[in-house]
């Protein structure tokens, strides 16, 4: 691995792309300090989830908290950002996860990206806790804090709106709503509009009494090769203008779930069965686009009022729906699908107010309608005393958001409180046989992907490092290629899984937005050229898929340090043990056996043990010599 | 004809491609193409096991055998069709092998259809591959010596059309007709392809020609012209889902009367 003339800190030129250092702020007492990132560390984890991957090796402390003082929280930049490739002002927050005690990793887009790329740092990251409800300052003038009392219990988007309008042109902020300050294990943080959104991050950020974090651009970093950037540019905006993009374009991922329904692949109440009633009321196909005036109320259901884009996006994926005189909210498949057939709910203008609901608290919709669900189920069997909370109720499902947003206020209740910490934690409280049919993997809630009809996204779920998701894993993408039998995973599942992980390692840690991928023919050759004009290294897809295996590993091998077991990775009980029947006639059975067999073939297909550890000959490859002990992180003092 | 049977055309695809793709469509296990040894075969779906008939000439004894063999340790029964019967139907390959599954003392499930047995269009437990091997080794090369070494349980038209899928998808049992002449040929491919449904999803139903959502009914042998039914470009970006299970982005994938064709984005991010 060739590295140059830089080896990090002030010595040489860093690559094209990079500042080659990352900003540890201390909040607890506001000072902050330079880590220098070695060529050899960029070049092996590139940026994103990837490099935010190393630097929690490198950072964080070995059990901490995820929760306490000592838990860093990373903002991770890539060396795409702030070049002309369309999708790529994105960053990843990165952080011990309160909802798992593993690795989390969520993505955003938004001008956040490029503000604080452009402060000079590929990363900021967050230690320490501040003594009151503070705002984090970065830019070209340093670090400091602001008191930020005033905007305690609001929103993300006001607390967002009143930072920038106090602290002028060029800020960004990203900022917690009140569910973060009251620490929702799934609360999220927020950005114009858009969300870091699963595993808790929201949380964390609260627990270090930061209400926002805002960033001002100072610098300018560019590609080692203008012209071929430039080139590459031009041509992925003709392809994101093409057909493999049309679904995001013209209906955005609501597309899925009609889709989903007819193939039985839409967890609907709890997973109690894959298909939903009332997924028609839902659908987008059904909406009708912005009839004339948006305060129309002559056209019933849902409406497509708007449509717009993240930031140096030619996609444009974010579509907004509104009910009546409701809220216009940004819909996405996996918000409709948690907070409606999941909870049994097909009132369109209620699915779109809880959604708004999630938006106003800041909390993760996917995990908020998951933990949901559960509780309606234990309500259903008596495991819970709230007859109100019943499946297909909408009043229901608002108020249980509504609780569950007011943890630790006067207005807490203790259901709120039991579901203000997740499925897991919850079904642990209330026993009674509800652990077996909690949505969630290592603690994260459930996406909207029916794993009995999808074996290979089956075996993603189970395996993934950040739990129950679906950017991580999209191994559904070959269940639904007609190449392998999605009812029958054996080791073509196996493959495809490895496959489509190492694919979002790479895209996730660029970034690119996975919603570009279609439009690749050969991924990793063309990934590899679009880094190399942007960094100068001569990077092949040979080499990224080695990038690929390097970083999946490696948040497994964080995940293990931080008390992994081997019974993490596996599914509910109830999608092992509940066969679906297809409308075909065709039984639909996720057996234990069945997911053991994959797990172990993916086991071995990744290097690691037949209990999931990495085998010894991985470690070297890693680039972690040095990190973990948690006593010093090598950074030096800049404020 | 003039053709070998395999490779005649048959609605864009071949007989062959089509026979291996219902087969594939009504069972959940292996399919295994027994040819004669050097047959050159038309293009099939991936997957699919070619074998070779180790004895030129014996008859469908013989090809039974090999077949079985060749599933030997992967499935217990198997469904057993020539490749020139263009209007098999997945509905009755699931009939008849159910007689095996409901009935573990049966050895065939032989249907004696539109008056003649059909022994291949019958289900076989695949254990009985040794006795076909010995009987052909024996050149005792009629079916009818295999079956009086078996229990053989019969179908005849009433007991088929039973099957209220099968009574309604083929009425008439259409699934053995098969063709013999270039006329028989001819008459079958003179007839439309099959009545099957075809619904859009997602932005695919806001294409050109005003698709719509709701389902359409249209004539088609195969996943694309069913797509060409409706103005569909069947490329990489779309994928089709036959009668909500089924998931296929290989164009000549056959279609069969009543079913159910979904077409939607193959990006099912979310």
């Amino acid at each position: 691995m060739p590295a140059g003339g830089y080896s990090g800190g002030t010595g040489g030129r860093p690559p094209g792309g990079y500042f080659g250092r990352a900003l540890i702020a201390d909040v607890t007492d506001g000072t902050s300090a330079i880590l220098p990132l070695p060529e050899e560390i960029l070049r092996a984890y590139i940026g994103g989830a990837g490099l935010g991957t190393w630097l929690l090796h490198r950072i964080g402390p070995p059990g901490a908290d995820p929760l306490g003082a000592g838990a860093p929280l990373a903002f991770v930049f890539s060396p795409l950002v702030g070049t002309p490739l369309t999708t790529s002002a994105k960053f990843a927050v990165v952080a011990k996860s309160p909802l798992t005690g593993m690795l989390t990793d969520a993505l955003a887009s938004s001008q956040f990206a490029i503000a604080g790329k452009l402060t000079g740092h590929d990363a900021i990251v967050i230690c320490g806790r501040s003594e009151r409800l503070s705002v984090l300052l970065v830019d070209g003038e340093g670090t400091r804090l602001i008191d930020a009392a005033g905007l305690a219990g609001l929103s993300a988007a006001e607390a967002d709106k009143r930072l920038r309008e106090e602290l002028g042109r060029g800020w960004r902020v990203a900022a917690i709503g009140p569910a973060g300050e009251r620490g929702v294990r799934y609360a999220t943080i927020s950005h114009d509009g858009r969300h870091a959104g699963r595993g808790g991050l929201g949380a964390v950020m609260g627990a270090k009494n930061l209400k926002a974090i805002a960033v001002r651009a100072a610098g300018k970093v560019a590609p080692a090769d203008p012209d071929a950037v430039l080139a590459a540019a031009r041509d992925l905006r003709a392809r994101s203008f093409g057909p493999a993009t049309a679904k995001y374009r013209e209906l955005g991922t609501l597309a899925n779930l009609l889709a989903f329904n007819a193939i039985s692949t839409l967890p609907t109440r709890n997973f109690q069965a894959a298909t939903f009633d009332g997924a028609q009321h839902l659908a987008a196909e059904a909406a009708a686009d912005d009839p004339g005036s948006p305060t129309d109320e002559s056209v019933a259901g849902m409406r497509r009022v708007a449509r717009s884009s993240c930031a140096s996006c030619t996609i444009g994926c974010e579509h907004i729906y509104r009910v009546g005189r409701g809220s216009k909210v940004r819909v996405e498949y996996e918000n409709v699908f948690a907070l409606g057939p999941m909870c049994g709910v097909s009132d369109p203008a209620a699915v779109l107010a809880a959604s708004a609901r999630c938006d106003d608290l800041g909390i993760d919709t996917i995990s908020a309608g998951g933990t949901i669900a559960w509780a309606m189920e234990c309500a259903q069997r008596g495991l819970i005393d709230a007859p109100w909370l019943r499946f297909g109720d909408s009043a229901a499902l608002l108020r249980a958001l509504d609780e569950i947003g007011d943890r630790g206020t006067p207005l807490s209740t203790p259901l709120g409180d039991l579901l203000a910490d997740g499925s897991r934690r919850a079904a642990r409280t209330v026993g009674g046989g509800s652990q077996a049919f909690a949505p969630h993997v290592k603690g994260l809630e459930m996406p909207g992907y029916e794993p009995r009809t999808l074996h290979a996204m089956a075996l993603g779920l189970a395996v993934n490092a950040r739990g129950a998701d679906h950017n991580r894993s999209g191994a559904y993408e070959a269940d639904l290629s007609g190449d392998l039998d999605r009812l029958d995973g054996g080791d073509a599942h196996v493959a495809a899984a490895i496959e489509t992980e190492d694919r979002a390692a790479v895209m996730d840690s660029l970034i690119l937005c996975k919603f570009l991928r279609g439009v690749f023919t050969d991924p990793f050759a063309e990934w590899a050229a679009l880094l190399s004009g942007v960094t100068g290294w001569d990077v092949t897809g040979a080499e990224l898929r080695q990038t690929a295996r390097r970083i999946v590993m490696a948040k497994r091998v964080y995940n293990i340090r931080e008390g992994w077991q081997p019974a993490d990775d596996w599914l509910p009980d109830r999608l092992l043990t509940e066969p679906l029947t297809l409308p075909s006639g065709r039984v639909a059975a996720l057996t234990p056996q069945r997911l053991r067999a994959m797990i172990d073939a993916y086991y071995k297909a990744r290097g690691l043990d037949p209990l999931g550890r990495p085998l010894p000959s991985i470690g070297s490859d890693l680039h972690l010599t040095g990190a973990s002990d948690g006593a010093s992180n090598g950074a030096s003092d800049e404020g | 004809m003039g053709t070998p049977k395999a490779a005649l055309e048959w609605h864009g695809s071949t007989l062959l491609r089509r026979t291996v793709g219902i087969v594939a469509r009504a069972t959940d296990g292996p399919v295994v193409v027994v040819r004669a040894s050097g047959q050159v075969l038309p293009d099939l779906p991936a997957g699919t096991q070619v074998v070779d008939d180790p004895r030129d000439g014996k008859g469908p004894v013989q090809g039974i055998a090999a077949g079985l063999a060749a599933l030997a340790g992967r499935a217990e029964t198997a469904f057993i069709s020539s490749t020139d019967m263009p209007f098999l139907h997945p509905a009755f390959i699931r009939r008849v092998l159910r007689v095996l599954t409901d009935d573990a003392a049966v050895d065939v499930a032989l249907p004696v259809a539109r008056g003649y047995p059909q022994p291949l269009a019958a289900a076989y437990r695949v254990r009985l591959a040794e006795t076909a091997e010995r009987l052909v080794k024996e050149d005792r090369l009629r079916p009818a010596f295999l079956f009086g070494e078996c229990a053989v349980a019969r179908l005849d038209d009433d007991a088929l059309r039973q099957d209220p899928v099968l009574g309604a998808l083929d009425p008439d049992l259409d699934s053995v007709l098969n063709v013999n002449t270039l006329a028989d040929y001819q008459d079958a491919r003179g007839r439309p392809g099959p009545e099957v449904t075809v619904q859009l999803f997602g932005a695919l139903a806001r294409g050109g020609d005003a698709r719509g959502t709701g389902p359409r009914a249209v004539r088609a042998a195969t996943v694309a012209a069913a797509a060409s039914a409706v103005g569909l470009a069947f490329d990489r970006h779309v994928t089709a889902a036959l009668n909500g299970d089924q998931i296929t982005r290989d164009p000549p994938t056959p279609l069969a009367t009543g079913d159910l064709v979904y077409f939607m984005s193959a990006d099912a991010g979310g």
